[in-house]
């Protein structure tokens, strides 16, 4: 978020949102936990981002609003909000937040060391490489890449409905369609190549 | 530059040792990021295992000296990738969050906060709570930022491009603490950047110092009434060091120098009072400096102000 850029950051009801792009996904758990604690701000001007901002966090992102500045980011970033299907990509570190509140990862699949390489070089999941699976998953709708250590290194796209569906797919099929992976954070937070590839 | 080491050290003897210092390579330094990580010994078991080898820092027990190469770049590993720590290119980096001290509930500023170094370490010193306001005006260091922040699991800040001197204007006596790492020559970074020996010039140093002094002013400025500003700077030419701290001070009735003693775990030296003839107020003496032929580090220059009533 840049200024000058014709960005605009509104807060928005942290309830209406909760439930429009996040219970959808993660089921009415984390509906509460997050309804109680954060404030959401969602900002756009090219896409449009989200944010969970605690209380200290959005007095400051609300006092540099007032003077007719946006901020560059503020808070846990959930990440992109779109009109059309996946209505919201997630970011890792949101994805994260999500699985600690919950106790465990949903949507998502694990993926061995030998897999979870050519993923952080921007590649897809393949069958080969899925030591683990969290439903619910649902085809062109948003799953976390989980590492055998617990760790989100990405999120993508499932190409499956559901984690028994594994079970047809050979080998080389691909699982789950790379749109992050925190390799990026190295290879492209210069902006050479852009952060979700949807 | 050599005078210029007499001057400040006082003995031939010593600058010799600060050359010879200057010569040798420093190893970076590894902070365990306890916001991702549950306990540090299980990220140093994992980058052994990659073949580094790492030696606990004796005054920071969530920070590693890397005395010995793995089989992958150290920012490239799915550990770094994943947040689990960051990298500074030397200990003295670790001083300024720990000098200034964060705590979960504090409201802190960083003035020009990219790369993030220092601000997502006082992240994980206020274990995500309270808020840090990240400043910086630079496009392509704000980048760098961000991503540090998202990477690092960082989720009490908010990131604002601008220039640091604009921060009074939105947030007027606002903050508790206030870091200024400012912008400067990096003459403390010759061992990691020998080209640093002839790049500034005296206009530059005229130049930083001016951009310092008005950075500083506009921490003090952005610092609430009994608020704790912090300064900062990864040199060790006094222009950039003592003259910054005493032009601000002097020309202000608002603000004091304090001693860090009890703020930081190891003991430094103190400021440098007189350089070229020139006597300095003698509160400089309160400010520490971080020497590579005595502690180990890069050169390394900080000072600790409270904002006070006028």
């Amino acid at each position: 978020m840049r200024e000058g850029s014709g960005l605009k950051c509104v807060f928005v009801d942290t309830a209406s949102f909760v439930r429009e792009y996040l219970t959808p996904l993660f089921g009415s758990t984390v509906e509460e936990a997050l309804t109680r604690r954060y404030e959401v701000l969602v900002c756009s001007g090219l896409f449009s981002e989200a944010y969970l901002l605690s209380g200290p966090v959005a007095a400051v992102a609300r006092r540099l609003m007032r003077s007719g500045r946006v901020p560059y980011m503020a808070g846990a970033y959930v990440g992109r909000v779109r009109r059309s299907r996946p209505r919201l990509i997630p970011s890792a570190d949101f994805l994260s937040l999500i699985y600690s509140l919950l106790g465990r990862p949903v949507r998502a699949v694990v993926v061995g060391l030998e897999g979870l390489k050519p993923f952080l070089y921007g590649r897809d999941v393949l069958r080969a490489s899925v030591r683990g699976c969290f439903d619910p998953l649902g085809r062109g709708e948003v799953a976390g890449v989980v590492g055998e250590d617990g760790l989100v290194y990405g999120v993508g796209l499932a190409s499956v409905n559901s984690c028994r569906e594994l079970g047809r797919l050979g080998g080389e099929d691909v699982v789950v369609r790379n749109v992050f992976d925190v390799g990026w954070f190295v290879r492209g937070s210069s902006g050479r190549e852009r952060k979700f590839k949807v | 530059m050599v005078e210029r080491y007499v001057n400040m050290l006082g003995s031939w003897r010593e600058v010799k040792e600060l050359l010879t210092a200057f010569e040798r390579r420093l190893n970076p330094v590894v902070r365990c990021n306890t916001l991702k990580v549950g306990g540090c010994g299980e990220l140093v078991e994992r980058l052994e295992r990659l073949g580094y080898a790492l030696s606990r820092i004796g005054w920071v027990d969530y920070c590693f000296e890397v005395v010995g190469g793995g089989v992958a770049t150290l920012g490239s590993t799915h550990e770094f990738l994943a947040g689990l720590y960051y990298i500074h290119r030397g200990a003295a980096a670790l001083l300024p969050p720990i000098a200034l001290g964060p705590r979960p509930r504090d409201s802190v500023c960083d003035l020009a906060a990219a790369p993030g170094g220092k601000l997502t370490h006082m992240a994980q010193l206020m274990r995500n709570e309270g808020v840090v306001l990240g400043v910086d005006v630079s496009r392509d260091r704000m980048r760098a930022l961000r991503s540090n922040v998202e990477r690092l699991g960082v989720r009490n800040a908010v990131l604002w491009r601008a220039d640091g001197g604009l921060v009074p204007s939105v947030f007027p006596s606002a903050f508790g603490k206030v870091l200024l790492d400012a912008p400067c020559s990096g003459e403390g970074l010759i061992m990691m950047d020998p080209s640093r020996k002839v790049r500034t010039g005296f206009e530059d140093l005229v130049r930083l110092h001016r951009l310092q002094v008005r950075l500083l002013n506009a921490a003090i400025d952005s610092a609430a009434e009994g608020g704790a500003v912090l300064y900062s700077v990864c040199s060790i030419a006094p222009e950039e060091c003592e003259f910054v701290v005493a032009e601000v001070v002097e020309g202000r009735d608002d603000v004091v120098v304090e001693g860090l003693g009890d703020a930081l775990p190891l003991r430094l030296d103190r400021g440098v009072e007189e350089f070229f003839g020139i006597r300095l107020p003698e509160y400089v003496r309160a400010c520490v400096r971080v020497w590579p032929h005595k502690h180990g580090m890069e050169g390394f220059f900080m000072c600790l102000l409270r904002r006070v009533g006028r």
